[in-house]
Protein backbone atom coordinates (compact mmCIF):
# COMPACT_ATOMS: atom_id res chain seq x y z
CA UNK A 1 0.00 0.00 0.00
CA UNK A 2 2.50 2.46 1.03
CA UNK A 3 4.74 1.96 -2.17
CA UNK A 4 1.73 2.34 -4.35
CA UNK A 5 1.49 5.90 -2.68
CA UNK A 6 5.28 6.04 -3.52
CA UNK A 7 4.98 5.55 -7.01
CA UNK A 8 1.94 7.67 -7.39
CA UNK A 9 3.90 10.34 -5.88
CA UNK A 10 6.81 9.86 -7.97
CA UNK A 11 5.18 9.94 -10.76
CA UNK A 12 3.14 13.07 -10.07
CA UNK A 13 6.79 14.45 -9.42
CA UNK A 14 7.84 13.25 -13.24
CA UNK A 15 4.46 14.66 -14.81
CA UNK A 16 4.91 17.90 -12.91
CA UNK A 17 8.11 18.49 -14.14
CA UNK A 18 7.72 17.20 -17.84
CA UNK A 19 4.87 19.86 -18.27
CA UNK A 20 7.33 22.22 -16.13
CA UNK A 21 9.91 21.60 -18.75
CA UNK A 22 7.14 22.24 -21.62
CA UNK A 23 6.04 26.10 -19.98
CA UNK A 24 6.70 29.37 -21.26
CA UNK A 25 9.93 30.83 -19.18
CA UNK A 26 8.79 34.07 -17.58
CA UNK A 27 11.63 37.02 -17.89
CA UNK A 28 10.68 40.24 -15.98
CA UNK A 29 14.15 43.04 -16.93
CA UNK A 30 15.28 44.38 -13.80
CA UNK A 31 17.91 46.53 -14.04
CA UNK A 32 19.43 50.02 -12.59
CA UNK A 33 19.74 53.15 -14.46
CA UNK A 34 21.66 55.67 -13.43
CA UNK A 35 20.89 59.44 -13.98
CA UNK A 36 21.73 61.10 -17.05
CA UNK A 37 24.64 63.79 -16.76
CA UNK A 38 23.38 66.18 -19.41
CA UNK A 39 22.23 70.24 -19.53
CA UNK A 40 18.49 70.18 -18.32
CA UNK A 41 16.30 72.37 -20.94
CA UNK A 42 14.40 74.78 -19.83
CA UNK A 43 10.64 73.32 -20.43
CA UNK A 44 7.86 71.78 -17.85
CA UNK A 45 7.05 68.37 -19.86
CA UNK A 46 3.80 66.30 -18.11
CA UNK A 47 5.19 62.56 -19.03
CA UNK A 48 1.86 59.91 -19.38
CA UNK A 49 2.70 56.03 -19.98
CA UNK A 50 0.17 54.29 -21.39
CA UNK A 51 -1.38 51.11 -20.22
CA UNK A 52 0.61 49.22 -23.02
CA UNK A 53 4.07 50.31 -22.45
CA UNK A 54 3.39 49.91 -18.64
CA UNK A 55 2.06 46.21 -19.00
CA UNK A 56 4.68 45.73 -22.15
CA UNK A 57 5.79 42.36 -22.54
CA UNK A 58 6.95 40.66 -25.72
CA UNK A 59 6.52 36.21 -26.43
CA UNK A 60 9.50 34.83 -27.91
CA UNK A 61 8.67 32.09 -30.19
CA UNK A 62 10.90 28.80 -30.42
CA UNK A 63 11.62 27.36 -34.04
CA UNK A 64 8.64 25.21 -33.83
CA UNK A 65 6.39 27.79 -33.02
CA UNK A 66 6.11 27.27 -29.31
CA UNK A 67 5.81 30.13 -26.71
CA UNK A 68 9.38 29.88 -24.93
CA UNK A 69 9.87 33.03 -23.31
CA UNK A 70 8.11 35.97 -22.49
CA UNK A 71 9.78 39.22 -21.63
CA UNK A 72 8.23 41.77 -19.13
CA UNK A 73 10.06 45.17 -19.70
CA UNK A 74 6.88 47.37 -18.95
CA UNK A 75 7.93 48.58 -15.63
CA UNK A 76 11.75 49.07 -16.32
CA UNK A 77 11.01 51.46 -19.10
CA UNK A 78 8.56 52.82 -16.66
CA UNK A 79 11.61 53.35 -14.16
CA UNK A 80 14.17 54.17 -17.17
CA UNK A 81 11.72 57.27 -18.03
CA UNK A 82 11.04 58.35 -14.27
CA UNK A 83 15.33 58.42 -14.07
CA UNK A 84 16.07 59.81 -17.52
CA UNK A 85 13.47 62.83 -17.91
CA UNK A 86 13.96 64.54 -15.03
CA UNK A 87 17.39 64.90 -15.76
CA UNK A 88 16.33 66.52 -19.49
CA UNK A 89 13.59 68.90 -18.06
CA UNK A 90 13.40 71.71 -15.35
CA UNK A 91 9.86 70.61 -14.20
CA UNK A 92 8.49 66.85 -15.23
CA UNK A 93 4.87 66.23 -13.90
CA UNK A 94 3.61 61.97 -13.84
CA UNK A 95 0.14 62.19 -15.40
CA UNK A 96 -2.08 59.76 -15.03
CA UNK A 97 -4.23 60.52 -17.98
CA UNK A 98 -4.20 63.18 -20.53
CA UNK A 99 -7.39 65.05 -19.16
CA UNK A 100 -5.61 66.12 -16.02
CA UNK A 101 -2.94 67.89 -18.61
CA UNK A 102 -4.75 71.08 -19.22
CA UNK A 103 -4.42 71.99 -15.40
CA UNK A 104 -0.85 71.89 -14.97
CA UNK A 105 0.32 75.00 -16.43
CA UNK A 106 3.26 72.37 -18.40
CA UNK A 107 4.60 73.46 -21.98
CA UNK A 108 4.50 69.71 -23.52
CA UNK A 109 3.20 66.38 -22.83
CA UNK A 110 5.96 63.38 -23.63
CA UNK A 111 4.24 60.23 -24.27
CA UNK A 112 6.80 57.03 -24.67
CA UNK A 113 5.28 54.28 -26.85
CA UNK A 114 7.23 50.52 -27.53
CA UNK A 115 6.59 49.47 -31.28
CA UNK A 116 8.34 46.72 -31.50
CA UNK A 117 10.78 44.29 -29.55
CA UNK A 118 12.94 41.64 -31.68
CA UNK A 119 15.14 39.26 -29.32
CA UNK A 120 17.67 37.01 -31.14
CA UNK A 121 19.31 34.24 -29.18
CA UNK A 122 22.75 32.51 -30.01
CA UNK A 123 20.77 29.35 -30.90
CA UNK A 124 19.14 30.97 -33.34
CA UNK A 125 21.61 33.07 -34.91
CA UNK A 126 24.92 31.03 -34.04
CA UNK A 127 26.38 33.99 -33.07
CA UNK A 128 28.21 33.87 -29.26
CA UNK A 129 26.01 37.20 -27.81
CA UNK A 130 21.91 37.71 -26.85
CA UNK A 131 20.49 40.55 -29.07
CA UNK A 132 17.35 42.93 -28.22
CA UNK A 133 15.88 45.51 -30.30
CA UNK A 134 13.61 47.75 -29.86
CA UNK A 135 11.75 50.41 -31.97
CA UNK A 136 9.86 53.35 -30.01
CA UNK A 137 7.41 56.05 -30.91
CA UNK A 138 8.21 58.97 -29.57
CA UNK A 139 5.42 61.71 -29.33
CA UNK A 140 5.46 65.65 -28.10
CA UNK A 141 2.09 66.60 -27.55
CA UNK A 142 0.57 70.22 -26.71
CA UNK A 143 -1.16 70.44 -23.31
CA UNK A 144 -4.33 70.21 -25.76
CA UNK A 145 -3.44 67.03 -27.27
CA UNK A 146 -1.74 68.14 -30.67
CA UNK A 147 1.20 66.87 -32.02
CA UNK A 148 4.17 68.87 -31.40
CA UNK A 149 6.35 65.92 -33.15
CA UNK A 150 6.50 61.66 -33.34
CA UNK A 151 9.50 59.79 -34.39
CA UNK A 152 11.11 57.18 -34.21
CA UNK A 153 14.04 55.53 -31.85
CA UNK A 154 15.76 52.55 -31.93
CA UNK A 155 17.67 50.91 -29.26
CA UNK A 156 19.73 47.81 -29.47
CA UNK A 157 21.70 46.18 -26.75
CA UNK A 158 23.90 43.08 -26.88
CA UNK A 159 25.75 40.57 -24.40
CA UNK A 160 28.31 38.00 -24.78
CA UNK A 161 27.20 33.83 -24.29
CA UNK A 162 28.73 32.61 -20.52
CA UNK A 163 29.19 29.53 -19.42
CA UNK A 164 27.27 29.44 -16.14
CA UNK A 165 25.17 32.54 -17.00
CA UNK A 166 21.38 31.19 -17.63
CA UNK A 167 19.17 32.16 -20.33
CA UNK A 168 16.78 34.27 -18.78
CA UNK A 169 19.84 36.25 -16.92
CA UNK A 170 21.69 36.59 -20.90
CA UNK A 171 18.26 37.82 -21.93
CA UNK A 172 18.10 40.32 -18.68
CA UNK A 173 21.28 41.95 -19.52
CA UNK A 174 21.03 42.77 -23.53
CA UNK A 175 17.64 44.13 -22.66
CA UNK A 176 19.29 46.49 -19.99
CA UNK A 177 22.14 47.54 -22.05
CA UNK A 178 19.08 48.35 -24.60
CA UNK A 179 17.31 50.49 -22.77
CA UNK A 180 20.24 52.58 -21.62
CA UNK A 181 21.19 52.80 -25.11
CA UNK A 182 17.26 54.27 -25.24
CA UNK A 183 17.81 56.47 -22.23
CA UNK A 184 21.26 57.49 -23.91
CA UNK A 185 19.58 58.31 -27.56
CA UNK A 186 16.69 60.07 -26.06
CA UNK A 187 18.92 62.63 -23.61
CA UNK A 188 21.29 63.05 -26.56
CA UNK A 189 18.96 63.29 -29.65
CA UNK A 190 15.77 65.14 -28.33
CA UNK A 191 16.24 68.60 -29.27
CA UNK A 192 17.64 67.48 -32.62
CA UNK A 193 14.18 66.28 -33.85
CA UNK A 194 13.76 68.69 -36.17
CA UNK A 195 10.03 68.81 -35.06
CA UNK A 196 11.33 69.35 -31.48
CA UNK A 197 14.26 71.85 -32.46
CA UNK A 198 11.32 74.23 -34.42
CA UNK A 199 8.99 73.89 -31.62
CA UNK A 200 12.07 74.84 -29.11
CA UNK A 201 13.28 77.94 -31.15
CA UNK A 202 9.61 79.20 -31.36
CA UNK A 203 9.38 80.04 -27.73
CA UNK B 1 38.92 -8.67 -13.62
CA UNK B 2 41.12 -9.42 -11.10
CA UNK B 3 43.37 -7.06 -8.75
CA UNK B 4 46.46 -7.16 -10.79
CA UNK B 5 44.43 -5.89 -13.81
CA UNK B 6 42.50 -3.21 -11.63
CA UNK B 7 46.32 -1.60 -10.48
CA UNK B 8 47.71 -1.78 -14.10
CA UNK B 9 44.54 -0.14 -14.99
CA UNK B 10 44.53 2.74 -12.35
CA UNK B 11 48.37 3.40 -12.88
CA UNK B 12 47.65 3.94 -16.52
CA UNK B 13 44.83 6.47 -16.42
CA UNK B 14 47.68 8.02 -14.14
CA UNK B 15 50.33 8.16 -16.53
CA UNK B 16 48.03 9.27 -19.01
CA UNK B 17 46.87 12.60 -16.43
CA UNK B 18 49.95 13.23 -15.59
CA UNK B 19 50.82 13.48 -19.17
CA UNK B 20 47.67 15.59 -19.98
CA UNK B 21 48.36 17.87 -16.91
CA UNK B 22 51.88 18.68 -19.18
CA UNK B 23 50.19 19.51 -22.19
CA UNK B 24 47.31 21.05 -20.99
CA UNK B 25 49.65 24.47 -19.21
CA UNK B 26 51.17 24.32 -22.52
CA UNK B 27 50.08 28.10 -23.01
CA UNK B 28 51.71 29.87 -25.69
CA UNK B 29 51.29 34.27 -25.45
CA UNK B 30 52.77 36.77 -27.49
CA UNK B 31 52.69 40.29 -26.43
CA UNK B 32 53.83 43.56 -29.06
CA UNK B 33 54.30 46.71 -27.66
CA UNK B 34 53.82 49.80 -30.53
CA UNK B 35 55.01 53.31 -28.01
CA UNK B 36 53.76 56.75 -29.77
CA UNK B 37 54.54 59.02 -26.98
CA UNK B 38 56.23 59.56 -23.64
CA UNK B 39 54.39 57.87 -20.52
CA UNK B 40 54.22 58.40 -16.30
CA UNK B 41 51.61 59.06 -14.21
CA UNK B 42 51.29 61.20 -10.76
CA UNK B 43 50.41 59.43 -7.52
CA UNK B 44 46.87 61.29 -7.71
CA UNK B 45 46.34 60.03 -11.02
CA UNK B 46 44.07 57.47 -11.96
CA UNK B 47 43.67 55.20 -14.92
CA UNK B 48 40.32 53.75 -16.04
CA UNK B 49 40.19 50.11 -18.04
CA UNK B 50 37.00 50.16 -20.27
CA UNK B 51 35.98 47.35 -22.87
CA UNK B 52 35.28 48.52 -26.37
CA UNK B 53 31.75 47.19 -27.43
CA UNK B 54 30.69 48.21 -30.93
CA UNK B 55 31.44 44.76 -32.44
CA UNK B 56 28.61 43.31 -34.16
CA UNK B 57 29.56 39.65 -33.64
CA UNK B 58 31.42 39.75 -30.19
CA UNK B 59 31.88 42.25 -27.50
CA UNK B 60 34.83 42.39 -24.94
CA UNK B 61 33.65 40.54 -21.84
CA UNK B 62 33.12 43.01 -18.31
CA UNK B 63 35.24 39.84 -16.53
CA UNK B 64 38.36 40.53 -18.83
CA UNK B 65 38.25 44.10 -18.59
CA UNK B 66 37.88 43.76 -14.85
CA UNK B 67 40.32 41.40 -14.67
CA UNK B 68 42.86 43.67 -16.08
CA UNK B 69 42.37 46.20 -14.10
CA UNK B 70 42.49 44.26 -10.99
CA UNK B 71 46.10 43.21 -11.54
CA UNK B 72 47.20 46.82 -12.47
CA UNK B 73 46.05 47.69 -9.09
CA UNK B 74 48.19 45.17 -7.50
CA UNK B 75 51.84 44.31 -7.02
CA UNK B 76 54.87 46.68 -7.50
CA UNK B 77 54.45 50.11 -8.76
CA UNK B 78 50.80 48.71 -8.69
CA UNK B 79 48.22 51.95 -10.13
CA UNK B 80 45.30 54.04 -9.14
CA UNK B 81 42.40 51.69 -11.34
CA UNK B 82 38.85 52.93 -11.31
CA UNK B 83 36.57 50.07 -11.75
CA UNK B 84 35.00 50.05 -15.35
CA UNK B 85 30.79 50.21 -13.99
CA UNK B 86 31.52 53.06 -12.27
CA UNK B 87 32.99 55.18 -14.36
CA UNK B 88 30.45 54.49 -17.42
CA UNK B 89 27.67 55.04 -14.70
CA UNK B 90 29.20 58.22 -13.17
CA UNK B 91 29.35 59.36 -16.97
CA UNK B 92 26.07 58.58 -18.52
CA UNK B 93 25.18 58.64 -21.00
CA UNK B 94 28.65 59.53 -22.91
CA UNK B 95 30.55 55.96 -22.47
CA UNK B 96 27.71 54.08 -23.86
CA UNK B 97 28.81 51.57 -26.66
CA UNK B 98 26.88 54.10 -29.14
CA UNK B 99 28.09 57.36 -27.21
CA UNK B 100 31.83 56.25 -26.95
CA UNK B 101 34.73 58.07 -28.31
CA UNK B 102 36.36 55.91 -30.84
CA UNK B 103 38.86 58.68 -31.31
CA UNK B 104 40.88 61.22 -29.49
CA UNK B 105 39.02 63.66 -31.64
CA UNK B 106 36.12 62.29 -30.08
CA UNK B 107 37.58 62.61 -26.65
CA UNK B 108 38.33 66.21 -26.92
CA UNK B 109 35.01 67.28 -28.29
CA UNK B 110 33.39 65.23 -25.36
CA UNK B 111 36.29 67.19 -22.69
CA UNK B 112 34.34 70.29 -24.01
CA UNK B 113 31.33 69.36 -22.22
CA UNK B 114 31.54 70.66 -19.04
CA UNK B 115 29.47 68.04 -16.94
CA UNK B 116 32.09 65.67 -18.55
CA UNK B 117 35.32 67.39 -17.82
CA UNK B 118 34.24 67.85 -14.31
CA UNK B 119 33.76 64.23 -13.98
CA UNK B 120 36.82 63.29 -15.24
CA UNK B 121 38.56 66.05 -12.86
CA UNK B 122 36.72 64.59 -9.98
CA UNK B 123 37.97 60.65 -10.79
CA UNK B 124 41.49 62.17 -11.43
CA UNK B 125 41.76 59.76 -14.73
CA UNK B 126 45.37 60.12 -16.82
CA UNK B 127 44.50 57.55 -19.09
CA UNK B 128 41.98 55.76 -20.83
CA UNK B 129 42.78 51.98 -21.75
CA UNK B 130 40.31 50.53 -24.34
CA UNK B 131 40.47 46.85 -24.15
CA UNK B 132 39.21 45.35 -27.87
CA UNK B 133 38.97 41.71 -28.38
CA UNK B 134 37.68 38.22 -27.76
CA UNK B 135 38.09 34.45 -26.93
CA UNK B 136 37.67 32.05 -29.95
CA UNK B 137 37.56 28.23 -29.46
CA UNK B 138 38.74 26.38 -32.58
CA UNK B 139 39.60 22.83 -33.44
CA UNK B 140 37.08 21.06 -31.48
CA UNK B 141 37.80 17.00 -31.92
CA UNK B 142 37.18 13.42 -30.25
CA UNK B 143 33.89 12.58 -28.74
CA UNK B 144 32.76 11.24 -24.88
CA UNK B 145 30.03 9.36 -24.15
CA UNK B 146 28.28 8.87 -20.96
CA UNK B 147 25.56 6.61 -20.02
CA UNK B 148 23.61 5.35 -17.03
CA UNK B 149 21.91 2.06 -15.80
CA UNK B 150 20.91 0.18 -12.33
CA UNK B 151 24.62 -0.64 -12.05
CA UNK B 152 26.21 2.81 -11.89
CA UNK B 153 27.07 5.70 -14.57
CA UNK B 154 29.90 6.62 -16.82
CA UNK B 155 31.63 8.05 -19.26
CA UNK B 156 34.44 7.14 -21.96
CA UNK B 157 36.12 9.26 -24.25
CA UNK B 158 38.30 11.98 -24.74
CA UNK B 159 37.54 15.53 -26.39
CA UNK B 160 40.08 18.63 -27.27
CA UNK B 161 39.52 22.23 -28.47
CA UNK B 162 42.02 25.27 -28.83
CA UNK B 163 41.65 28.75 -27.34
CA UNK B 164 42.97 31.83 -28.67
CA UNK B 165 42.55 34.83 -27.35
CA UNK B 166 43.30 38.14 -28.82
CA UNK B 167 43.23 41.35 -27.12
CA UNK B 168 44.45 45.26 -28.09
CA UNK B 169 44.75 47.43 -25.42
CA UNK B 170 45.17 50.88 -26.62
CA UNK B 171 46.05 53.68 -24.19
CA UNK B 172 45.17 57.09 -24.23
CA UNK B 173 46.43 59.65 -22.51
CA UNK B 174 43.88 62.44 -21.27
CA UNK B 175 45.91 64.89 -20.29
CA UNK B 176 47.14 65.80 -23.67
CA UNK B 177 43.97 64.08 -25.10
CA UNK B 178 46.41 61.78 -27.62
CA UNK B 179 46.74 58.18 -28.09
CA UNK B 180 50.42 57.04 -26.53
CA UNK B 181 50.45 53.27 -27.30
CA UNK B 182 49.04 49.95 -28.35
CA UNK B 183 49.56 46.83 -26.84
CA UNK B 184 48.45 43.95 -28.33
CA UNK B 185 48.33 40.33 -26.96
CA UNK B 186 47.81 36.89 -28.62
CA UNK B 187 47.36 33.61 -26.49
CA UNK B 188 46.66 30.16 -27.52
CA UNK B 189 46.15 26.91 -25.81
CA UNK B 190 45.08 23.42 -26.08
CA UNK B 191 42.59 21.88 -23.51
CA UNK B 192 41.53 18.35 -22.91
CA UNK B 193 38.66 16.62 -21.30
CA UNK B 194 39.95 12.85 -21.00
CA UNK B 195 36.96 10.02 -19.97
CA UNK B 196 37.52 7.75 -17.93
CA UNK B 197 34.50 6.76 -15.85
CA UNK B 198 34.38 10.04 -15.14
CA UNK B 199 35.39 13.25 -17.55
CA UNK B 200 38.47 15.25 -15.96
CA UNK B 201 38.73 18.80 -17.49
CA UNK B 202 42.35 19.91 -18.40
CA UNK B 203 41.70 23.42 -19.00
CA UNK B 204 44.39 25.67 -20.86
CA UNK B 205 43.77 28.96 -18.67
CA UNK B 206 44.02 31.08 -22.06
CA UNK B 207 42.13 33.94 -21.21
CA UNK B 208 43.77 34.48 -17.84
CA UNK B 209 47.12 34.18 -19.48
CA UNK B 210 46.31 37.03 -21.46
CA UNK B 211 45.22 38.54 -18.78
CA UNK B 212 47.94 38.58 -16.65
CA UNK B 213 50.57 39.43 -19.07
CA UNK B 214 48.74 42.19 -20.56
CA UNK B 215 47.88 43.97 -17.22
CA UNK B 216 51.77 43.56 -16.29
CA UNK B 217 52.89 44.71 -19.76
CA UNK B 218 49.92 47.81 -19.31
CA UNK B 219 51.46 48.61 -15.79
CA UNK B 220 55.06 49.17 -16.72
CA UNK B 221 53.67 51.04 -20.10
CA UNK B 222 51.77 53.93 -17.98
CA UNK B 223 54.83 53.86 -15.34
CA UNK B 224 56.78 54.76 -18.32
CA UNK B 225 59.53 51.95 -17.37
Amino acid sequence: MKNTGLNHSVLLLLLLFGLGSCGVSNVVIDGSFPTPNINKMPIAIAVYYDDALKDFAYLEYSETGKEEYNIESGKSHVQLFNVVLPAMFDRVVFVNSMEEVPTLGVDAVFAPAIEEFQLALPAKTKLDVFEVWIKYNMRLLTPDGDYIADWVLTSYGKTPTETFRSIEAAINDAAVVALRDLASSLALSFNQVPEVRDWLNSR
Amino acid sequence: MNLYSLSKLSGIRRLLLAMLALLASCTSTTIDEFRQGETGIGSAETVVVLGRRQASDYETRAEFVSCVGERMGRGENALQIVPEQEFVDAMFPWFEPRTAPLRTRDLERLMAENMVAEKMLDFGVRYIVWLDGHTETTDRSGSISCTIGPGGAGCFGFGSWEDDANFDARIWDVASMTSVGTISTDATGQSYLPALIIPIPLIARVEANACSRLADQLKSFVNGS
